[in-house]
Parts: C-alpha cells; sequence; structure tokens
C-alpha cells in the first residue's frame, strides 16, 4: 500500500459527503465542515513474505468551534452509526485500489486548534489491511 | 549464532505459493517408541520406529482464487506435496518438502477481526530436507 494513494481514496470517498470538504493531507488551514485525513500507523508482515501489512490511519472531522449552539447536530450527522453522511457507512462503502480492507473501528471525540479557535471534532480510527509490498 | 524472523517463512501447497495469506506454520516429526527393556536393567530402555508428523498452516483469508479457500477446500481429504523453507527462499537456505494429508480447513469470522484460516495436514511417507540451490 502507498501511504499517498490511501490517503487521498480516503479523502476522495470523505468527498462524496455533501457539504464535507475533505483534505488528504495534514492541512495547516481547514474549511468547516471538514475532514483531515491523518498518516497511518503502520504494522508491516502480517503474514509471511510481505503479503500484507495493518494500518491504523486516523480522519478527523471537524465542524463548528466548540461553543456553537449548532456544532452538536452538525457533528451528529457524520459521527453516528449510520445515515449517508456518517463517516462510518460512506468510508467503509467504499470501493478501493489502493487498499483492500477498510474498518472505522472507533471515534473518539476531541478539539482542534485553528488559528486561534477550538473547533469541535471527532477522530476516527480505521483499521486498514491491504498488499505489502504492492 | 544468528536469530531468524519468521517474516520471510515461504510455504507452498500442491504447488500453490500460500506464504502472503500464512502468518503462522508448524511441521512436527515425531518417531514411534518401542519398550525393549529386558531383564537386569534398571531404566527402561527405547527402540525408535517409524517416523510420524503433522504440519498446519494458517493466516487471513483472501478472497482471489489463489487464497487460501479456493486452494486448500478441494484438497480437504488428498495428499499434495507441502513445501516449507523455514528461514525464506535461497541459496543454502533450508527446505522441507513432503507429502501431506489435509485434514482439516476452518475459516473463523470473529466480528471484530479480519476472517481467518487454518489448515491441519498428517505428513505421508518421508520428510525431505536439503538445502536450496
Amino acid at each position: 500500500m502507498d501511504v499517498a494513494d490511501v490517503m487521498q481514496e480516503i479523502a476522495d470517498q470523505l468527498d462524496t459527503i455533501d457539504g464535507l470538504r475533505p483534505y488528504g493531507w495534514a492541512a495547516e488551514s481547514v474549511t468547516v465542515p471538514g475532514a483531515v485525513v491523518g498518516y497511518p500507523e503502520i504494522t508491516f508482515d502480517a503474514t509471511y513474505g510481505r503479503g500484507m501489512d495493518r494500518w491504523d490511519l486516523p480522519v478527523w472531522a471537524v465542524v463548528a468551534k466548540a461553543s456553537n449552539r449548532g456544532a452538536r447536530e452538525q457533528m451528529s450527522k457524520f459521527a453516528s452509526g449510520g445515515g449517508i453522511s456518517t463517516f462510518k457507512q460512506v468510508l467503509e462503502a467504499g470501493s478501493y485500489t489502493s487498499l483492500d480492507v477498510l474498518r472505522a473501528a472507533t471515534a473518539t471525540p476531541d478539539q482542534i486548534t485553528i488559528g486561534t479557535s477550538d473547533y469541535l471534532a471527532y477522530r476516527f480510527d480505521l483499521e486498514i489491511a491491504g498488499q505489502g509490498s504492492a | 549464532m544468528a536469530f531468524v524472523h519468521a517474516k520471510d517463512t515461504f510455504i507452498s501447497l500442491d504447488a500453490n505459493d500460500l506464504s502472503s495469506f500464512t502468518n503462522t506454520s508448524e511441521l512436527s516429526r515425531t518417531a514411534d517408541s518401542h519398550d525393549v527393556t529386558t531383564y537386569g536393567k534398571d531404566s527402561h530402555v527405547f527402540s525408535g520406529g517409524l517416523l510420524n508428523g503433522n504440519a498446519s498452516m494458517g493466516g487471513i483469508y483472501d478472497s482471489t482464487t489463489s487464497g487460501p479457500r479456493d486452494v486448500i477446500e478441494p484438497l480437504i481429504g488428498t495428499v499434495v506435496e507441502l513445501i516449507r523453507r523455514p528461514e525464506g527462499t535461497g541459496s543454502g537456505l533450508p527446505e522441507d518438502a513432503v507429502n501431506v494429508l489435509v485434514t482439516n480447513y476452518t475459516e473463523t469470522n470473529a466480528v471484530a477481526s479480519m476472517v481467518q484460516w487454518r489448515a491441519d495436514l498428517q505428513l505421508s511417507d518421508d520428510v525431505t530436507s536439503t538445502d536450496q540451490t
């Protein structure tokens, strides 16, 4: 699996969510509501002969400022377990060429500072498996 | 002294390279023992008999036609050749080749995990242990 290819494909899949602005890199400035694809933690050699690698890759959903009353409703669209805009459903429904398996395993509330303001975020931890040497 | 990591292990069954779907394997060899103790001895005495053994392999399920389900399931109950290179592929590295009876193929689907598979093999006839050329 190629790090750049996987990060971009995930961003492309998130781009299918109406109104969401995804970033396939660790963007310094984010237009909200946005999604930022992080770099993976890679475990090599899940099978013999470089057959399979396993990654843990974070993706952040970033919505309004944490103090914004509407932040909860905005984040609910992305962080809930099911629904056409939820990261869980959208990411696992994707058809990918850069990886074999993707599972949104956990979602943890977080806070991200953009400029001088704190924004409500959720960190999604994706379990990814795919070809090791290819 | 040189330690060896298992990640480069090569394993094939019926000429199908299953290495990239496998993350564990074992080759176990045993021998019958015959008690030949006679009078006058204070301890048991044994002689070796027929050799025997079994092997196992397992790993992560793959959905392609070269994956473990399509390769191994049709072999259940048949005798095919197992080749295992515990230090990987390379000139001078060890290789074991033996016919095996495929006695078991199991798939395991745990909800929060990759689909996994396992096969159990009964050794049939001698093991040929050589160094690769």
